[in-house]
């Protein structure tokens, strides 16, 4: 094996920290863009269908791009936002890009689930739409929510994992460049266990979460 | 009060226009009990949506309490939505919140103060007979539970009209006889006007006062829940009645009357308030050298006044017979020849 145990323990590190930070931020762009785009469409709360027409095609264009060319093509706009297109911190923008309209559809997914009548409801109390979409909307769709953001936060430990390839370092950077480039199955084997842990980890804790709120 | 005035309704779906509502003029008492019946798709879901603006009517007016709906504001609109308390078929209750959160929403987004909220709640699930619920989850509930609580939480407010969209249709008979046995009680106790909408013409003879039946959009007859039940004008009307009154002769008796056609006579007697407590039939066979045999009958109450019909033979002469009949105008009470053919 051609890494020792603190390389894995700060690669790993470094994982943790693009998952989270990457998560955090698209999901401060995911939700709100996630709830216009059920509050916007036709005959709901706030209906705007061109708005809506427009975000929903953006959308759509961020997530039809393939990751690992997202990742290079935003590389100037990394480069504007954190001064530096390599390394941790610089991974975080392209899968913010690449996370934040996935959450938003995801988002979108589980307040569409929420029974109409609840709105139909609210909406006969007096309800303004804001109150609609945080005293009921989400309140109803929390557990939903939870699972949604459980499997996002798993597809970022697997793009993390790929933004290891232009440098963002992590436990894909020391796959590729000792697990497939030096040819250390060791490394490969150890680095593809500790993924697979930390999904199932997280899919247990969403899981975990979701039963508890619905289940109170 | 309630007010409608030529309110029409228009759907425009995939190019083509549908009319749900077509020209209603309605005005619905302060205080009554007032039931729309209709089959579905007759536009009365359109017709109680539009008292709330959940759906904004076409054309016309909905007058609340003397306030035009349809000329105010979203915000004016809001506020007036808080006099109006609405109970839904599937009850609509926040399956995340408790049954305590429930009840409190509308005084929540009102912004009413915890301590008040909290007593306000309790007196309300205290009336509905939940009290011992308030930290249940609605998925713990029966339905009828639930409607209780979808009640409570629509009185929240203390509004002045309740709006009921066949709060009863997704219960069992003996639940809706209790939650329309609560209707009655917020009725009376709180003098709360009710608007019912439903397609069970059991809901309208057990609480409501006037009635109103609708099709393809249009009020087709309108009365006292008496009138309409003891003597209906359209086809619709008696279809609806006849679905909880039962005044179809049987097939089987239709059969013994054309057997013995000829031989005897087959009548039909309506018995409308005091006649029904009239010991008619041992008078008239007392009094006249006749049988009297009784084929079918049916007697129910409505409003607090006994009215039924009766299918009686009678055998003897045609003079007695005669005789008889002349008794029975005298005392007005509506009698009517049956022949095997017509019901």
């Amino acid at each position: 094996m051609l890494v020792n145990s603190e390389q894995i323990i700060s690669a790993l590190i470094e994982t943790i920290q693009m998952v989270a930070f990457s998560l955090l931020f698209s999901t401060i762009l995911g939700l709100p863009l996630g709830i216009l785009l059920v509050v916007t469409r036709k005959g709901h709360l706030l209906q705007n269908l061109p708005f809506f027409t427009v975000l929903n095609g953006i959308i759509n264009i961020f997530r039809s791009v393939p990751f690992i060319i997202l990742l290079v093509a935003m590389i100037p706009v990394t480069r504007l936002i954190v001064g530096t297109s390599i390394g941790t911190a610089a991974a975080v923008v392209p899968l913010v890009f690449y996370a934040g309209p996935y959450i938003a559809r995801l988002i979108e997914n589980s307040l569409l689930e929420v029974d109409p009548g609840v709105i139909e409801a609210a909406e006969a109390m007096g309800a303004t739409p804001g109150q609609i979409i945080f005293k009921f909307l989400i309140p109803e769709a929390l557990s939903s929510l939870v699972l949604a953001l459980t499997i996002a936060t798993i597809g970022l430990v697997g793009a993390s994992a790929m933004a290891g390839a232009v440098g963002g370092g992590g436990i894909g950077d020391l796959a590729i460049t000792y697990g497939y480039q030096r040819f250390d199955t060791v490394t490969m084997m150890i680095t593809v266990a500790i993924l697979i842990v930390m999904v199932q980890g997280l899919q247990s804790l969403g899981n975990i979460a979701a039963k508890k709120i619905r289940r109170r | 009060m309630i007010e409608f005035q030529n309110l029409k309704k228009v759907y425009e779906s995939g190019g083509q226009q549908v009319a749900a509502l077509n020209g209603i003029d309605l005005k619905i008492n302060k205080g009554e009990i007032f039931g729309v019946i209709g089959f579905s798709g007759a536009g009365k879901s359109s017709l109680i949506r539009c008292v709330n603006l959940l759906e904004r009517p076409t054309s016309g007016s909905v007058i609340v309490d003397g306030h035009d709906l349809t000329s105010m504001s979203v915000k004016e609109v809001r506020e007036i939505k808080k006099n109006i308390g609405m109970v839904f078929q599937h009850f609509n209750l926040l399956n995340s919140k408790t049954v305590f959160a429930n009840v409190a929403m509308p005084l929540t987004l009102a912004k009413v103060s915890k301590d008040a909220i909290k007593k306000r709640v309790q007196e309300l699930l205290e009336f509905v007979g939940l009290a011992d619920k308030a930290d249940y989850y609605p998925d713990q509930l029966s339905g009828g539970q639930k409607q209780r609580i979808g009640i409570a939480r629509a009185l929240a407010t203390q509004p002045s009209i309740l709006l009921c969209d066949e709060a009863t249709s997704a219960l069992d008979p003996q639940t809706t006889s209790s939650i329309l046995q609560l209707l009655k009680k917020i009725n009376k106790e709180y003098n709360i006007t009710i608007l019912i909408i439903t397609h069970e013409m059991a809901v309208i003879r057990e609480i409501c006062d006037r009635v109103a039946v609708i099709e393809a959009g249009k009020i087709i007859e309108e009365g006292t829940v008496f009138d309409v039940f003891s003597a209906p004008k359209t086809q619709t009307a008696k279809n609806f009645v006849s679905s909880v009154m039962n005044d179809q002769i049987p097939d089987s008796i239709k059969e013994i009357i054309q057997k013995h056609e000829g031989m005897q006579k087959v009548f039909r007697i309506n018995f409308v308030g005091s006649s029904a407590g009239q010991p008619l039939l041992s008078d008239l066979a007392k009094q006249f050298d006749i049988h009297i045999n009784v084929l079918f009958g049916n007697i129910t109450e409505l409003q607090g006044t006994p009215f039924g019909k009766l299918i009686v033979e009678f055998q003897g002469s045609d003079k007695e017979i005669t005789r008889a009949l002349t008794y029975i105008n005298q005392k007005k009470i509506s009698i009517k020849e049956v022949t095997a053919h017509a019901s």
